[in-house]
């Protein structure tokens, strides 16, 4: 503030604003390039002094064009802190550690354990987890007799049609030994439910031959499952294929040339926990010359197929694909 | 003298940016039409830098599963892809609004000739980089669009030799050589920009028609040294058209991806994620379309079995009557009703456009008889060129007293405004591309109508008034000023809350593209605020809006 004495009595003239503007003003008013035009000034008069200060000097205070730019700096700054997390893009997601199968507890969408006991025998809905990687689909089934009782899946061989090699399938864990997991990815083509899913025993009937998809049975799959002798059936409706859920998931029909990958489970029976441990059998992703897979599930675990699951995995259950029928 | 202002003398002068041949702009351009340039390069950019971070993820030996990957793995790997798909659309569809509003505006003619040359030009590369980036993802919609481009090159004997070296092995799932000519023809893009950038910096904005009706429209040193200097004004300008882009490319897209199970017709134009690999068997439950910036041409190949044929009407023709209309088009007029022919191809071209991309989309790969393409074409042509015959130009003088509009014009107008309100309601019964073709050069020639009339009827009594700024504009600008900068404390209050949420939200998974949709609404606000600061500290009261 400019002020001048007098007295004891200060008076004030000029506010720093007003005067930093005059002073702006009578430098611009110099300046030759904005040479302010005394003649025009005469001719036009108020007018023209106006619209020469908003023009060369600008009509908004200093204060006030700090004020918002303040804010316009102010919302920049608040981008750049909006953009800081975005700049983990860089960083490269670390999937390659996986070098093993993990130990992954199932648990439900709050994330308690599920107890094996509460498992329904022969449940159509589709019932998955994801396992060993993310975006792997494996069924979860409780398997029953034609008349809804929980059956003991004994240990079995199985043999894979593709190469005539044998591996030995462990057999159902739980209460009644009648818990079984197969990978859910079609052996074929990679088909995936709902294309590929269980059929229980009240679904394997020629009334099925005319369902629409995805739960179609064809005459093959009926035919095979007589003569197999077993009540319920794993189909993928993609082209056909049919798998003995009983004994390993072990191929009935073509055009699938391997049996579904088994997904070890154990049952802690002090809690009633399942655990599911990794996988026997071919690996979930065909490789290798003429689509042989290699004999090594862990074959399964490289990074460009996902990131693991971790040490718990969610069982969900996206449809029952009888409903429309 | 305050810091900001010796920072920014520091740069003005260690850069030059007052003696840059950046052209200065008048009061009244500071609208949107007239910076629809800025908006496609600013897709550009942004479309640029999201496909470097994306080239530091992408393996061309892979293709499906490293884009599966990028989306499942990578931190924000979804928010790039998708925005990277929508910056490339945004710059076609904003390319063709640039492209057609200087048509109708004429700025192809002299001395813009070759500036629009090279912008048709850009076009094209634009529309093949994207297609070829699209084919990047390799999902069954992308293979079968390649092998549908690949069927029309391989159909002319003459021309196979293309396709080894375009596409390479892609079929084995080698993505080498369209990934390398996709970031070839986005280098092409960048460099023609420049030219295309100086060469209308050089010659100026288009001048306003009241000025200038007649070709060469270009400002002289003259006049152009009293218009406003490109620094800071131009620069506050463009940087809020440039983030408001940003933030819409980053926002919409992100959204979309929320939207989970869209009908097949909105597929093409909705939907940012990838269908599923053409191996999966979960791929012959897909309807396929190529990408919808070619579904015109992919309709125009069911016309015809005659491949030449069909790229005649479908490619070379449009796009050399592009190319050659400045030489086409002698007259010195720039108002397009005194340019009747041209303004009628104009829209037919734009009718055609959207009817056949529709079309592709309704119907896609279904082969048309002769008749029916008669029936769906003629229409649009009768309309365009009844409407165009009968519109009188009327020009706007300056000490017009009354209203000019001839008994005539009013019924026709009437009768226009009819038809095409009557047509509207036939497209919301029944979308049908006949019906959609007879609504847009209507609803067109509705509003050319309606902005040529209306001048006469809202401006005539005014025109007693003269343009000395009033006491009371002064004063109502002044309250809105107000009134922004309210709004301008608000939107600061607003982006910092999200930005303080968006430090949570997790980087992979379903919630992970909420990122994108928050940090577009950030950009957005600052696009906003910033064109807020420009309306408060630029704005005079006696600037028009043209
Ligand atoms: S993919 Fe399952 S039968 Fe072909």
């Amino acid at each position: 503030m400019i002020k001048i004495k007098l007295g004891k009595n200060e008076k004030p003239i000029l506010n720093p604003e007003d005067f930093y503007f005059i002073q702006k003003l009578l430098r611009t008013m110099r300046n030759p390039k904005t040479k302010f035009n005394s003649k025009e000034f005469v001719k036009k008069g108020d007018d023209y002094l106006f619209n020469y200060v908003d023009k060369n000097v600008g009509g908004i205070d200093e204060g006030r064009r700090k004020f918002l730019k303040g804010l316009v700096i102010g919302i920049g700054v608040v981008t750049v802190a909006g953009i800081i997390p975005g700049l983990k893009v860089l960083v490269p997601p670390n999937v390659s550690a996986v070098s093993a199968f993990p130990k992954s507890l199932l648990v439900d969408s709050s994330g308690s354990p599920i107890a094996a006991s509460k498992i329904p025998v022969n449940s159509p809905i589709i019932t998955i987890y994801e396992y060993p990687l993310t975006g792997e689909p494996n069924f979860l089934l409780n398997l029953g007799d034609s008349s809804g009782n929980p059956v003991k899946v004994p240990a079995s061989t199985v043999t894979v049609p593709q190469t005539g090699d044998k591996y030995t399938f462990p057999g159902g864990v739980g209460p009644n030994n009648s818990i079984v997991s197969y990978s859910a990815i079609c052996q074929h083509l990679g088909c995936k439910p709902p294309y590929i899913h269980f059929y229980p025993p009240n679904y394997v009937n020629s009334a099925q031959l005319s369902a629409p998809e995805p739960d179609t049975l064809t005459a093959q799959a009926l035919a095979a499952a007589k003569s197999a002798n077993v009540p319920a059936l794993i189909h993928c409706d993609c082209h056909g294929s049919t798998y003995d859920p009983y004994h390993g998931a072990q191929p009935l029909t073509g055009p699938t040339v391997r049996p579904l990958p088994t997904t070890v489970l154990e049952w802690d029976s002090s809690t009633d926990y399942l655990y599911a441990l990794g996988s026997i059998g071919v690996a979930i992703y065909p490789e290798g010359a003429n689509g042989v897979p290699s004999k090594d599930p862990t074959a399964d675990l490289g990074s460009s197929f996902g990131s693991s699951v971790g040490d718990k995995t969610e069982v969900t259950q996206p449809e029952n694909p009888f409903t429309s029928s | 003298m305050s810091v900001t202002k010796k920072v920014s003398d520091w740069f003005m002068e260690r850069l030059g940016l007052n003696d840059l041949p950046f052209f200065k702009t008048p009061d009244y351009m500071y609208h949107a039409s007239e910076w629809l340039g800025a908006l496609v390069a600013a897709a550009f950019f942004y479309t640029v830098i999201s496909g470097l971070i994306l080239l530091l993820y992408y393996n061309p030996d892979q293709g499906y599963s490293s884009t599966e990957f990028i989306i499942n793995s990578v931190p924000y790997g979804s928010v790039v892809l998708y925005s990277h798909l929508y910056g490339a659309y945004a710059m076609i569809i904003l390319a063709y609004v640039h492209m057609f509003r200087n048509y109708f505006v004429g700025a192809y003619k002299k001395p813009r000739e070759l500036l629009w040359i090279i912008g048709v030009l850009m076009l094209v590369l634009v529309l093949g980089a994207s297609f070829l980036g699209y084919s990047l993802i390799g999902d069954v919609l992308a293979t079968s669009a390649v092998d549908v481009g690949a069927g029309i090159i391989s159909s002319i004997p003459q021309l196979t030799f293309l396709l080894p070296i375009l596409f390479g092995n892609y079929d084995s799932g080698q993505f080498g050589r369209v990934l390398a000519w996709h970031i070839i023809l986005v280098a092409l893009i960048g460099l023609l920009f420049v030219f295309h950038f100086f060469m209308a910096e050089h010659y100026g904005m288009m001048p306003s028609r009241k000025v200038k009706s007649k070709a060469p429209a270009v400002y002289t040193k003259e006049e152009w040294s009293k218009f406003n200097p490109w620094w800071p004004r131009n620069f506050v300008y463009m940087f809020s058209l440039i983030f408001l882009t940003w933030g819409f490319i980053l926002a919409i897209p992100n959204a979309l991806a929320y939207l989970n199970g869209l009908p097949q017709q909105f597929n093409p134009f909705l939907n940012p994620k990838p269908a599923p690999s053409p191996s999966s068997p979960l791929a012959a439950h897909v309807t396929t379309y190529p990408p919808w910036f070619f579904l015109f041409v992919y309709k125009i190949a069911d016309f015809t079995s005659d491949v030449v044929i069909f790229l005649l009407i479908g490619v070379i023709i449009p796009l050399l009557y592009l190319i050659l209309v400045p030489f086409l088009d002698r007259t010195e007029y720039l108002h397009p009703m005194k340019r009747k022919v041209f303004l009628g191809f104009g829209i037919l071209m734009i009718t055609y456009l959207i009817q056949t991309t529709i079309w592709g989309d309704l119907s896609p790969g279904i082969p048309v008889p002769i008749t029916q393409q008669i029936e769906v074409y003629l229409p649009p042509a009768i309309i365009t060129a009844i409407g165009l015959a009968f519109f009188k130009y009327v020009k706007i003088g300056n000490n017009m007293k009354k209203a000019q509009m001839t008994p005539l014009n009013a019924i026709l107008f009437t009768v226009i405004a009819l038809l095409m309100a009557g047509s509207l309601i036939a497209v919301l019964n029944e979308p049908s591309i006949l019906t959609i073709g007879i609504f847009i050069p209507l609803l067109i020639l509705f509003f050319g109508g309606a902005k040529l009339l209306t001048p006469p009827i809202f401006k005539a009594d005014q025109s007693a008034v003269t343009p000395s700024v009033s006491q009371e504009s002064v004063m109502s600008l002044e309250r809105k000023k107000k009134m922004a900068q309210v709004i301008m404390v608000i939107l600061l209050i607003f982006a910092a809350i999200l930005a303080g949420t968006i430090w949570t939200i997790p980087a992979t998974g379903y919630v992970s593209n909420m990122f994108g949709v928050d940090l577009g609404l950030i950009f957005i606000m600052l696009g906003e605020s910033i064109s807020l600061y420009h309306y408060i500290v630029y704005k005079k009261p006696d600037e028009h809006e043209e």
